[in-house]
Order: structure tokens, then C-alpha cells, then sequence
């Protein structure tokens, strides 16, 4: 009787195929209307002016939950791409991703908040969030640490602006061309203002910086200097050196890293760098087509007030309990709006998350181990291919997960030949420098076994057989 | 008090575990002269004390989930768990964001068919779904409205218009972009001041950004007027689309006038805020501005999807690859389930719950905008000023009751302001639990005063010192 009544008795509502997550039925709707004293929903849109007033809709085109499932995985097939052997980095990497993670970020209390506006109740993630910034603070040895940021390039351009604004009257900022090319560009975009200029120092045949054309482009206007490390091209540069340059000059350095080196080579604050930023995706975040990934930042305890973006604090309550607050908000758009540090309001607090449960995974000895894993079968994926290619500039410079190699057939050959094996090779630098025609940049994480190696290997010697065209 | 984890770590306790390390790969040894000196600082954990540890900080946190959650001005609606499922297919998150574009077929037609969803819902010709967030959306659409201006010769425009009710955000985008902002007056209806706009606007005016329903949960009625205003001035109209929940298949922003706007995936189209993101911002604009969208872009030839990487007139990058694919595969989904009646339903059943709060708590509070409200309202809780009692203890006090208290002292023209969003998610039981809440809450204002002046007295910590914390920054803890 009950069965009939929903399939008959309420076809309006029961019938329906699609979702729409309201809990109010047509009678509480309608409640709602006669205590707000009107008859239909429509003349609660009194204000907005007739002409762009639009018609009820009668058809429903929306699908069920099974329905939206089956649509999603049949896109998600449709991306061949996972089922390749992947060598391809340049800023996104592949790593394991611990099974903790997203059992930690799928917490309904986390996943369900937003900005901990109201502290007391948000002491979770606020305590994650300064977790987090400690956990920067160790991988890179500087002093503070913010929230988080959108992602690496971003980070690069807001570490710029600090500089600029911790070196007034000083209004230029050099970057090294071996940074990410993508990472220059969105630089340039934060960078439009009219005053501000922004050089770039080139780099020499091995991909490090031309240090004697640096020396001359460093004048007493110059506020900032970034480089990246390793570099776009995977080697490590002279940062030391170059460090001493800028401090010398009066100006900052800005040092964008991919944080897991700091597990094998030297930290920021080790080399001298005053600002470190960078993505802390190879931390826990998986490729997914570039995003979430999770921008930080850290600095000298000087440059703590430039610092964009949400910062927590430690402090206590009125019992004298430890807690955490959002503090130093006085930087922030929503309280000094057109002269805050950034515009920045919703960061990636969720992927921060998922960051630093990556990073306490492994932990300290973790990250040294992971990191030399990495450098390792890099290493001997270099030392295979040495006897295979050819020899160029980039072969002597210290490297850490990614390596140069120029194959002797053309990219397009090369691309085809792998990915029949079913590899994509690595990225073709000509399409960021027209000058590095048939060079790959080859990302090699903890993720690829000796046999995956040897297999990149062998399909790099049997190239030999391919025809040219 | 949870200890940090900084101060939990126990010497060689771990969790990590790392593939076979092969005889082969252990001949390789890094240069000497780059290692690290001193190892990073990071705690010592095993995973059952890094699982415990979260999962006592989960006890400390609201959700919506757990709590309900009437923050104004974010949007606090379900989240359904169907889009976790399906975001974590590895066909999604396998992909590379420089992977060839016919091995990431999916990924790209779900780009091309959100974009063209999204425009059609808000009446607008083009986008890109590249901003991270709404404040980087807000940025590149005024980088847009900036390179408009300069393609055109017209090299005088460098000050933005924007109400006083605005969110921060756009103040610090328009400073952040080189531009001079121009307060624009509310008047005492809770609509733009159309007197202070015609005096403001000149032939310096690039744009208005604006809010629409604003900040105050109104619906403009002069919209119209206001586009012409500003479009007569030779200036163009940004849309914040922190409040699209309101109007979806309603009213478009571009039929109101608007030539460029953002959205916040994570509020109206419910992927979830994550704790404070990640969150997606993408940008919409009609033909006067398509030609400026950020790069890379999405084409569709012959049912193949391609990437444009290079385009001249584009104003060029703003992400490091796509974005955040992640969040806005999740709205895709949510735009599917929900089809343009879904969506409608949602904005009718926001608009009809904000009222009837608004009509139900206009007995407690002073209700300082008498007419219909969109999807959020304020209140101004300046009633109990001689009690001592101000909005923010009354916030407080809410969390006590198991409720996430609203946005507060936001926006900054209203006293004692509380932007109160219920959204549709809500079910009148619910909203009734929050009027009655609040009812014994001015009932223990006018007893007991003390017990909300303090409160809150049930959560892991009692009122806070936030001008400690300020003062003397204590930012980080190093492992012990």
C-alpha cells in the first residue's frame, strides 16, 4: 500500500530523476512563504527589473547520482594518458601519494569548513595550518612560513612583490631565464604595473646562469633576483655564489624550489636565499592535470610583515590554554583592502593539508631517503642513456630528479617510437626554447622500478631503427 | 591541548615506507659539496599516532557536515560526497597537465563543455576556468578590463569604481592591478548611491566592480541605470559572482549589463571550501573581452580538443598549468546532476530560506533593509549594546548551541552587522532550531549576561587572545 502510494500518490516529487540536495518539501516551501507573508517565490524577486526576469523552467534535465557516475567515468576513460609510463615533470610530478592522505582530507571537518574565521571552532585546521607553515619552515630552514598559496607560479610573483615592497624605493626585479618559462609568465602578469621592470638573465649552453652578465645587471635599483632549483633544466646552479651577489648588490634573493631537493641538497637558508617559495605538490598532491597544487612561501623573520596571505599564531585563551588564531591580519585585503600585501582570500588550506600529511609521512629521515631515492634512479637512468645519445653541455652540471637528454632522432620521431612502448618520454624543451630542438626533460621519481628503467632504455636504444621520416 | 606534532616526534619511529632499493642505483652518489648540512627538522611519527593526531584535530573543527553553518557571503551548501568519488578517479588524476592533448581527451571536453555551460547560465559569450580562486578570477578580469582600455588608445582609465559594501578582495585586486580605487556611497536603501556614481564617473573610470545581489543580500533594482552610467562613461562592468546562488536561471549578469565577472565553484557550485580552498575562480566576459581570456585556452575542431598555448592578443598566463582541474571537474559534475532546473530550484529555495529567517529573526534583531532579500540578509545586532553584548558575542555564543555563527562585522558600512546565508541546503527545521537558539540567547543576554559575554564555554578552547597573538608572533614550532 505504502509502495503504491509514493508511485502513484506523489509522482510530483517522488518520480523525480535528478538531484538537487534541498531538504524543504512543497509543504514546507510553502509554509516558509506564508510566514514570510507572500504566495509564490516569484514576488520575492520584485527587485530585479522585469525585462531580465527569466521563465520558470518545467523540464528537468538534470541526472542521478548513478547517471553522473557513469558520465564521469566514461570522461575519466577517455584520458588515455594514465595508462602510460610517465616521464614527464617540468613543475608536476609523480610520486607515490600516501593512502593517509586523502583518509585525512576526506574528514568531513576539514573537507566542510572554510577560513577559520570564528577561531574557537576551527582549531583544527588552524593547528594544521600552523603544523604546515612549521613544516616549510623545516624543509627550507627559514624563519616563517604562511598559509599557503594558489601554486609555484604564483608563489614566484608573490615573493617578488614582497621584495619590492621590503626594498623600496628599489623598483626592478631580475629572474633567471632557466625559471619555469610558464612561471615567468604569470610573474609578468603580477609584475603589469607601470613602475615596476622585470629583466632576465640568461642562462649559458649548460642551462646555469651567465654569471658575468649577471654581475653587470645587478644595479642599485634592482630589489629581487629569482632563480629556480634545480632549475627548469634540472641542474643545480651556483647558488651560493649567486646569493652573495644579490646581498652584496642590496637587493633579496627569491629561491623557488621544488621542496622534496631539500631533502638531499642544501636548504634555503643554507645557501643564503632570504625567501623561499615554490609548489609543495610532490608532497601528496597527485598530477591531476596540474590542480590543486599548493604554492608556499617563507622568509627571514624580518620580512615577516610583507608575508601575503593568511598567517596563524600561536596564543592562549582566557584559562591560558594553548590555541591558534589567524594573526598579523592587519597585512590582509579584508581589513586594509586596496593597500593589503595581496588580494589573496581563499588559499589551498585542503591541499596544504594533503602536503603535510605527505611530507609527515615520510618525515625527517623519510624525506632524506625519498630524496636520494629519487637522485638515484635519475642517476642511473642518465649513466643508461650516456652511451645512447648525445653528449651535450647539460651532462655536466649536478642534477637532482631530472635530467637533459638529446636523443639522434628528431622529437616527433622519438615521441612516436616511446609512446608505442607505451612511455611518454619526457617534455620537449623546444617548445618552451626554440633553440633546444630534439632535447627531453626527463622527471624520474621514486615511482619508476629498475624494470620500467630498463625498458626506457632499450626502447631509447632500438630508436636506432627508426626511419627519419 | 593537542601537542604538535613537532613535539610528538619520537626518535626512528616512521611511517613512510619506499620501493626496493636496488643494488644498481646505490653506486650513484650526489655531489659532496651540495648536501644539506643539517637535515630538515620534521618530526619522527609512526601512522597511528599521525592518524590519531588528525583525527583529534577533526573533534576541534565545524563542518557543514558536522554543524550548520550560516557564514554569509560563502555560500555553505552540501557537499555531496559523489564528486570526492568521482575526483579521485585516476583517469583524473593520473593525467599530466603537459600530457599530449589526445591522451587527455576527458579532461578537455570537461573544460569546453563547463565553460559553455557556465557562460550560458550567465548570459556571457567566452571564458576560462584557469583562476585558482575568486580573488586571482577578480584580477584577471580587471587585467582584461585594462588591456580593453589600452588596445583601444584610451590610455587615461586608471581608477576602478567600487561600493563601500564590498568585499575586500576587490579593493586589493584593483590596487594589486596598478589601478586607483574610487569608494563608491551605498545609500540608506542598501543600494548604490546613483548621484555618487554619476559624479564618480569620468573618462578616468576603467570599471565598476560590483556585486549584484551585493554584499547586503539586495538585489539592485537600478542595475540598468548603473550599467548606463558607467557604460556611457566609456568604463566596463565587473560582476563578483560571490552571490550567483541567488539568481541562477533567474537574472543573468549579463543581461544586466555586465561584461565580465567570476564565479566561486566553491560556493555556489559546491566543491567543497576545504578549510579555506582550494577554491576556483573562473572568469566569463562577452565579445568585447573574449580576446583577452588567459591562456592556455580550449578549442573544439571536428570533435577533437586541442590547447592554445599562444595567442597575441591574450593577456597570456595566470596559473602554472590548468588551474584547479580538480575543483572544477567537481562543478561539472554538480552542473550535470542538477541540469538548469536543478539549479534554478536551488536559487528559488535560497532566496525563499533567507527570507523566512529574515522575517522570523526581525523580532530579535533590527533589520536594517525592510525589503525581500535575496540569499543572505544582515541583521544588526546593536539591541543589546547596553548590555554589554555585541555581535560578536552573540557569535560566540551561537558555537556553544552547535551552530557555526555567521559572517560578522562584514560588510563594514552596517553596526554590529551579522550577514546571515542559510542556504537551500537547509531544512526548515533546522532554520526554526536557529531562530530558537537565538531566542534563548537574548533570553540569557537579558538574565545572564556573562554567559554570552564569555562564551564560548563547550569547545577545545575558550575565547581567544588575538591581540597576543598579533603582538609577539609566534608562527611555528621546531621538532623536540
Amino acid at each position: 500500500m505504502w509502495l503504491i502510494e509514493c508511485s502513484l500518490g506523489h509522482r510530483n516529487t517522488v518520480g523525480k530523476g535528478s538531484m538537487d540536495f534541498i531538504s524543504n518539501s512543497e509543504k514546507q516551501k510553502n509554509e516558509m512563504l506564508a510566514e514570510i507573508g507572500v504566495k509564490s517565490v516569484e514576488e520575492l524577486f520584485c527587485s530585479i527589473p522585469k525585462k531580465m526576469l527569466l521563465p520558470p523552467i518545467s523540464n528537468d534535465d538534470g541526472l542521478s547520482e548513478y547517471e553522473g557516475i557513469k558520465l564521469m567515468e566514461a570522461l575519466a576513460n577517455k584520458n588515455t594518458f594514465s595508462h602510460f609510463d610517465n616521464y614527464l615533470g617540468a613543475g608536476a610530478y609523480e610520486h607515490h601519494v600516501p593512502a593517509l592522505v586523502s583518509a585525512i582530507t576526506s574528514k568531513s571537518e576539514f573537507l566542510t569548513a572554510y577560513t577559520p574565521y570564528q577561531p574557537e571552532a576551527s582549531q583544527g585546521m588552524l593547528q594544521i595550518i600552523f603544523e604546515f607553515q612549521s613544516a616549510i619552515c623545516a624543509l627550507t630552514g627559514l624563519d616563517v612560513s604562511n598559509a599557503s598559496l594558489y601554486d609555484g607560479a604564483s608563489a614566484c610573483a608573490e615573493g617578488l612583490l614582497m621584495a619590492l615592497r621590503s626594498q623600496k624605493p628599489r623598483q626592478k626585479v631580475l629572474i633567471a631565464d632557466s625559471v619555469h618559462p610558464h612561471y615567468s609568465e604569470v610573474i609578468k602578469q603580477y609584475l603589469s604595473h607601470p613602475e615596476i621592470t622585470v629583466e632576465y638573465i640568461p642562462f649559458l649552453s649548460d642551462g646555469t646562469m651567465d654569471l658575468n652578465h649577471f654581475g653587470k645587471m645587478l644595479d642599485d635599483n634592482v630589489a629581487a633576483v629569482l632563480i629556480q632549483y634545480p632549475n627548469f633544466f634540472g641542474g643545480i646552479e651556483k647558488i651560493q655564489q649567486i646569493c652573495k651577489m644579490v646581498k652584496n648588490a642590496g637587493a633579496l634573493t627569491v629561491l623557488c624550489a621544488n621542496p622534496l631537493v631539500y631533502g638531499l641538497y642544501q636548504s634555503a637558508s643554507e645557501l643564503g636565499a632570504d625567501i623561499a617559495v615554490g609548489d609543495s605538490q610532490p608532497f601528496g598532491l597527485p598530477l591531476q592535470f596540474g590542480g590543486p597544487y599548493v604554492g608556499y612561501i617563507a622568509c627571514r623573520q624580518e620580512l615577516v610583515r610583507q608575508l601575503p596571505g593568511r598567517i596563524v599564531g600561536e596564543t592562549v585563551d582566557t584559562l591560558g590554554n594553548r590555541g591558534y588564531v589567524l594573526t598579523l591580519q592587519a597585512r590582509e585585503q579584508h581589513i586594509r583592502r586596496e593597500k593589503a600585501t595581496s588580494n589573496i582570500c581563499t588559499n589551498q588550506a585542503l591541499a596544504a593539508l594533503a602536503s603535510l600529511v605527505g611530507i609527515l609521512w615520510y618525515g625527517k629521515k623519510g624525506i632524506q631517503k625519498l630524496a636520494l631515492t629519487n637522485y638515484q634512479r635519475a642517476a642511473y637512468l642518465k649513466d643508461k642513456l650516456k652511451s645512447i645519445c648525445q653528449p651535450t653541455p647539460f651532462d655536466a652540471i649536478p642534477f637532482f630528479n631530472e635530467i637533459i637528454v638529446k636523443f639522434k632522432k628528431p622529437s616527433v620521431i622519438v615521441q612516436k617510437h616511446f609512446r608505442q612502448q607505451g612511455i611518454e618520454p619526457g617534455v620537449s624543451l623546444e617548445r618552451f626554447y626554440p633553440h633546444l630542438k630534439d632535447y627531453f626533460l626527463i622527471a624520474v621519481t621514486e615511482t619508476k622500478s629498475l624494470e620500467q628503467l630498463d625498458k626506457y632504455v632499450e626502447t631509447a636504444r632500438s630508436l636506432e631503427k627508426c626511419e627519419d621520416q | 591541548m593537542t601537542k604538535t606534532l613537532f613535539e610528538k616526534s619520537q626518535t626512528d619511529q616512521h611511517a613512510y615506507s619506499l620501493p626496493k632499493d636496488e643494488n644498481v642505483f646505490k653506486a650513484f652518489l650526489p655531489p659532496e659539496h651540495l648536501l644539506r648540512q643539517t637535515p630538515a627538522q620534521l618530526p619522527e611519527i609512526s601512522e597511528i599516532d599521525l592518524t590519531r593526531h588528525f583525527s583529534e584535530l577533526a573533534k576541534k573543527n565545524m563542518g557543514i557536515d558536522t554543524h550548520f553553518y550560516p557564514l554569509g557571503s560563502c555560500t555553505m551548501k552540501l557537499n555531496p560526497r559523489v564528486n570526492e568519488l568521482c575526483a579521485s578517479f585516476s583517469g583524473f588524476t593520473r593525467t599530466h597537465p603537459l600530457a599530449p592533448e589526445e591522451s587527455i581527451q576527458g579532461n578537455l571536453q570537461i573544460i569546453s563543455e563547463l565553460i559553455s555551460f557556465l557562460c550560458q547560465l550567465c548570459g556571457m559569450t567566452a571564458g576560462s576556468l584557469l583562476p585558482n580562486a575568486g580573488a586571482q578570477g577578480e584580477y584577471v578580469g580587471v587585467r582584461m578590463i585594462a588591456e580593453y582600455h589600452k588596445h583601444r588608445g584610451d590610455h587615461g582609465r586608471n581608477e576602478i569604481l567600487i561600493p563601500d559594501s564590498a568585499h575586500g578582495t576587490n579593493p586589493a585586486t584593483a590596487g594589486l592591478a596598478g589601478f586607483k580605487v574610487v569608494p563608491v556611497r551605498t545609500n540608506s536603501e542598501g543600494d548604490i548611491d546613483l548621484e555618487d556614481l554619476r559624479r564618480l564617473s569620468s573618462e578616468r573610470t576603467a570599471g565598476l566592480m560590483l556585486t549584484n545581489p551585493n554584499t547586503l543580500g539586495l538585489f539592485s533594482s537600478v542595475i540598468t541605470e548603473i550599467a548606463d552610467i558607467v557604460h556611457n562613461a566609456g568604463g566596463l562592468l565587473y560582476y563578483d559572482g560571490a552571490n550567483l546562488n541567488a539568481i541562477m536561471n533567474i537574472a543573468k549578469p549579463g543581461a544586466m549589463g555586465f561584461d565580465v565577472m567570476h564565479l566561486n565553484l566553491h560556493k555556489t557550485f559546491s566543491t567543497p571550501h576545504g578549510g579555506g580552498g582550494p577554491g576556483s575562480g573562473p572568469v566569463f566576459c562577452n565579445d568585447k573581452l573574449k580576446d583577452f581570456l588567459p591562456l592556455p585556452k580550449v578549442i573544439k575542431q571536428n570533435n577533437v580538443y586541442t590547447l592554445v598555448w599562444k595567442d597575441a592578443k591574450s593577456m597570456g598566463k595566470i596559473a602554472s598549468f590548468h588551474g584547479n582541474f580538480a575543483i572544477y571537474l567537481r562543478a561539472y559534475l554538480y552542473v550535470k546532476l542538477h541540469g538548469n532546473y536543478g539549479l534554478r530550484k536551488i536559487s528559488e529555495q535560497a532566496v525563499v530560506s533567507a527570507n523566512y529567517l529574515k522575517k522570523r529573526l526581525g523580532k530579535l534583531f533590527t533589520i536594517p533593509f525592510p525589503q525581500y532579500c535575496m540569499h543572505e540578509f544582515v541583521v544588526q545586532a546593536d539591541n543589546y549594546l547596553n548590555q554589554g553584548i555585541k555581535a560578536s558575542d552573540i557569535a560566540k555564543r551561537l558555537l556553544d548551541y552547535g551552530i557555526h555563527a555567521p559572517t560578522i562585522y562584514f560588510p563594514l558600512i552596517i553596526k554590529e552587522c551579522m550577514l546571515i546565508e542559510p542556504t537551500e541546503s537547509e531544512s526548515k527545521a533546522t532554520l526554526d532550531r536557529f531562530v530558537s537558539v537565538l531566542e534563548k540567547i537574548v533570553a540569557e543576554i537579558l538574565e545572564t549576561p556573562e554567559i554570552v559575554k564569555n562564551a564560548p564555554h563547550t569547545l577545545s578552547v575558550r575565547r581567544l587572545d588575538e591581540v597576543r597573538a598579533a603582538k609577539n608572533p609566534i608562527l611555528k614550532r621546531v621538532s623536540t
